[in-house]
């Protein structure tokens, strides 16, 4: 559309002077020659004119009318003559031809008149006949002038009569047509011509726009690999040469850039594998690590547990004492360890339900209490009866932290678990309070980094681990909660955690407010131990058997099965995990429920911190222990499990 | 250089004498122009009055025009050359006769009858026309075989016509006459007069013979057939075949023959004179067409003959 306009008015720019001269030049040679014809015609008519009334003459002189008829015949036998009539000195016709178009004799005196009869294209012309001059110089007539007075002057020139002859313009307009036609025909085709040659040069002007403005669009379009073509006679040659140029330039450096983002991109991406590798890396060495580390210590565990039950002198017992400390220490950075590994590997799934959070105050409590008295605080629970929606075991690992460090940091004094309502009424906010040392302004975002403790350059083991505000914030972060933390040097901390409540519809129902203490003592329990490690296996049975369980101990599941085969049902089964010959716990526990006709109840113990693992026990509905299974937890468990044991035997009963 | 300091000198010598000794001029020649027939008409009777021992302080030139300013004039004879200077001498009371030359008949009788004088010896004339003998005598000369000789008459000839008559009687030729009036067309009178005419006498009258009505004469005549003799030779020219005619100087030197006459005491002629000399002219290119051999020179030389012969 633009290129359209461009050539409208290239065309326009080169015909618009090409037809004024044409039509001025034609005018002007058309008015020339319309002039000159005229003149031609005036001219002739006047001669004819002339000539008839010099013929004439004699035959006025001498009346010889038939002479006179000759002539005017004559006469009007002449291209373009209409009529002829001559007349004497009296006025009066003597011949005539041809038919006049004038009524009455126009003015007749010495003058050659000429009249143009508009309405019929004729001009009529008066030709005075006069007769022939001879100079004589003669004495005899110049008497007579001077003697004779005017009155007998002799007329200068005899006036012998009239030419009256009319002569068309027919032929002469005709011609004129002609030439009219003639010029506007030569006229049109110099236009025409003009037109043509104006279009062709035009285009060899427009094609090179039109190409450059493609080239221009495509390479606006993103494509910058296309190219003029140069031709040697192309009249814009160089700006297309300069196309080229910048559209090479262009296109060089897009491909510069790809290639330095793919380089970027590709060192990027060979950092980030690298970074996964190493993280990989590091995540397997710590599952590795905290499995392998995990059988002996689990062993160790129970062994010191086992150990302690003996009858020892005072030195022994103190040492056996400190054993159990080192022990405990151990194992505690071990889970430690295992929770930031998991936490970081992502494996721990958030399991949200509705959950009194009194319970877990409870459990709390009596973790901990024991921790509190022997540092001589006072661990306050503050009641509640608020539930919450939100995954217990997650929520239990960040209380127990964050009163494990407030119990830790806090030399004198009390710490305080707490929950409050919110403002919104859909949340509670937990808090933990210490009287304790607090933290400085300027460690209180650094506190939350794994291994980050303030003032233990020497890592005093009894000072932790500087593990457990890594968890609570990788925790909090995957529950979603905002933890806040409020400190002042001296004055003690508090950390806060904000917990939406349970829906209100959920049946708020507490499976077990009181728990019933009836069956304490799990001695006289049968368990069945599937372990194929046997130092592991010897520490285990050794614990049990110190707590006056019945233990029976498989290696593997066809030992298991004709131990069951071969005695009665085990009231709890405990099952490793990962067994030899590639059988597992959670087959071997099936294989025994099935064999055994009822659901006896079973653990899975581990080294494994593996997702799968736990998520596969959560399917088959059993506990998993995480080695090292501390002999408390242990103990714990049986107890739990006899419970159910005994639920069962008493609903049997 | 000395001619024209010569030439001077006399110029400065005559106007001086001219003006006092103006009255003193014996013969007072009056022109009615100074075209050069008139100024060869003067010169030739100067010429031939100086030749006869008069001298040019005895001549006084003057224009028609001039005479009215030129004072009182006492000679013993004017001469008028032209019918102009004739009238005006004609209209002035002087006492010295008048000879007036170079004029054609009518135009002195014209004078005469407008002044109302008479010729005499006091107021002659010296035709410019030639008598019609001698004119029917060329004829006779140039054309023997003419019998029949046609004539226009106009309102000036008229008065001619009985003379003719008798004279071409005389000679035993026969007249053909046709009269043009006043105003009337020329042709029918002309058709008339050259219908059996062996030639066409043109006897000067400007009425019928004049510059507009010579070339259709002669072309009529031509077309008839019928030679023109006329009387002047601007005639001859225009085509006719004879003029009988006679010069300004041949005017002139009878006009001085006379004009010696009456300064030695005669008396000027009662009756007006013919022109005792005269010429003939002949065009060539008509008598070669008529078949005709004429000689001027001849011609006139034998008329002269004739003439001298009783």
């Amino acid at each position: 559309m633009k290129l359209g306009g461009i050539r409208h008015r290239m065309l326009l720019a080169a015909v618009l002077p090409v037809a004024l001269i044409a039509v001025l030049l034609a005018a002007v040679f058309l008015f020339t020659r319309f002039d000159d014809i005229n003149a031609a015609h005036r001219q002739r008519a006047r001669s004819l004119a002339r000539q008839l009334a010099t013929a004439c003459e004699y035959g006025l002189f001498s009346g010889n009318v038939s002479q006179l008829r000759t002539l005017a015949g004559g006469a009007l036998r002449e291209a373009d003559v209409r009529s002829v009539a001559i007349v004497n000195a009296q006025g009066q016709v003597l011949a005539h031809a041809g038919k006049p178009s004038y009524q009455t004799q126009p003015l007749l005196d010495r003058q050659e008149r000429e009249h143009f009869e508009p309405n019929a294209d004729l001009d009529l012309l008066l030709q005075p006949i006069a007769a022939t001059q001879v100079p004589l110089d003669d004495l005899f007539e110049a008497q007579v002038s001077t003697v004779g007075g005017a009155a007998q002057t002799a007329p200068a020139q005899l006036l012998l009569g009239h030419v009256l002859i009319e002569f068309s313009r027919e032929s002469l307009n005709q011609r004129a047509r002609q030439m009219l036609l003639t010029g506007i025909a030569i006229t049109l085709g110099g236009l025409l011509f003009g037109a043509l040659l104006a279009a062709r040069l035009g285009r060899g002007v427009i094609r090179p726009i039109a190409r450059v403005s493609q080239l221009i669009e495509r390479i606006g379009a993103g494509e910058l690999s296309a190219r003029a073509e140069v031709l040697p006679d192309d009249p814009l040659r160089e700006v297309q040469q300069g196309l080229n140029v910048m559209a090479q330039r262009l296109e060089s450096g897009r491909d510069e850039l790809e290639q330095r983002i793919a380089t970027a991109t590709q060192a990027l991406r060979e950092k980030k594998e690298e970074a996964e590798t190493a993280t990989l890396a590091k995540s397997r060495f710590l599952a590795a690590a905290s499995h392998d580390l995990r059988q002996p210590m689990h062993a160790l565990g129970m062994f010191v547990a086992r150990l302690a039950q003996l009858p020892h002198d005072a030195p022994t017992t103190h040492l056996i004492g400190n054993l159990e400390a080192s022990v405990q220490a151990l194992q505690d950075l071990l889970d430690g360890l295992l929770d930031v590994s998991r936490l970081e590997a992502q494996a721990v799934q958030v399991q949200l339900r509705p959950f009194a959070l009194a319970d877990l105050f409870e459990q709390l409590r009596a973790s901990l209490s024991l921790t509190a008295q022997q540092k001589g605080l006072r661990l306050r629970v503050r009641p509640t009866q608020v539930w919450v929606l939100s995954d217990s075991a997650l929520l239990h690992r960040i209380l127990l932290n964050l009163l494990s460090n407030a119990l830790r940091y806090t030399p004198a004094g009390s710490v305080l678990l707490a929950c409050r309502s919110g403002a919104d009424g859909q949340h509670v906010r937990i808090e933990v309070w210490d009287s304790g040392i607090g933290i400085a302004p300027e460690h209180q975002s650094a506190v939350f980094k794994e291994f980050y403790q303030i003032g233990n350059s020497e890592r005093d083991r009894n000072k932790g681990q500087g593990l457990g505000l890594s968890i609570v914030e990788r925790s909090a972060q995957l529950l979603g909660y905002p933890l806040q933390m409020r400190s002042s040097l001296g004055h003690g901390t508090r950390f806060s955690l904000r917990v939406p409540l349970a829906p209100p519809g959920v049946a708020l129902e507490r499976r077990s407010p009181l728990r019933p203490r009836t069956f304490e003592d799990i001695a006289g329990l049968r368990v069945l131990v599937i372990e194929d490690d046997q130092l592991v296996r010897e520490a285990l049975v050794s614990l049990l058997t110190s707590w006056r369980v019945e233990v029976a101990v498989a290696d593997g599941m066809a030992m298991a099965l004709a131990l069951l085969k071969s005695a009665a049902a085990p009231d709890v089964i405990m099952a490793d995990y990962r067994l030899r010959d590639g059988e597992n716990g959670i087959e071997v526990i099936h294989q025994l429920r099935a064999l055994a006709g009822q659901p006896i109840p079973a653990c899975l113990i581990s080294g494994d911190t593996d997702a799968t693992l736990m998520q596969a026990a959560a399917v088959a509905s059993l506990t998993l222990l995480q080695k090292p299974v501390r002999p408390a937890k242990l103990r714990s468990l049986l107890r739990r499990l006899s419970r159910a044991v005994q639920a069962d035997g008493g609903d049997g009963a | 250089m000395l001619v024209s300091l010569r030439l001077l000198l006399l110029t400065f010598w005559l106007g001086c004498l001219a003006a006092p000794t103006g009255q003193a001029a014996t013969v007072v020649i009056v022109s009615s122009e100074l075209s050069p027939a008139y100024a060869q008409a003067a010169e030739s009777l100067e010429r031939e009055l100086e030749r006869t021992g008069w001298s040019r302080h005895d001549m006084l030139q003057l224009t028609a025009a001039e005479l009215a300013g030129a004072g009182v004039l006492t000679p013993k004879l004017f001469v008028a050359l032209g019918a102009q200077a004739a009238n005006a001498l004609a209209l002035a009371p002087l006492k010295a006769p008048v000879l007036c030359a170079l004029l054609p008949r009518s135009s002195f009788e014209r004078v005469l009858r407008s002044s109302g004088r008479k010729a005499s010896s006091q107021f002659s004339a010296l035709y410019l026309d030639q008598p019609l003998s001698r004119q029917l005598g060329l004829i006779q000369l140039a054309l023997p075989e003419a019998r029949r000789i046609g004539v226009l008459w106009g309102p000036d000839s008229q008065a001619q016509a009985p003379t003719l008559r008798t004279l071409a009687q005389a000679r035993g030729l026969t007249l053909l006459e046709a009269n043009v009036e006043q105003g009337e067309l020329l042709f029918p009178g002309l058709k008339a007069a050259l219908e059996g005419a062996d030639v066409l006498l043109a006897l000067a009258d400007p009425q019928v013979f004049n510059s507009s009505s010579i070339q259709n004469i002669l072309l009529t005549s031509f077309r008839a057939g019928v030679p023109l003799v006329a009387f002047s030779p601007a005639y001859v020219r225009a085509g006719a075949l004879l003029a009988l005619h006679v010069t300004p100087e041949q005017i002139g030197q009878q006009a001085a023959t006379i004009v010696g006459g009456v300064l030695q005491g005669k008396a000027l002629s009662v009756t007006p004179l013919y022109s005792q000399d005269f010429s003939v002219a002949v065009n060539e290119h008509v008598a070669r067409s008529l078949g005709l051999r004429l000689d001027a020179v001849a011609l006139r030389t034998l008329l002269r003959q004739r003439e001298a012969a009783p």
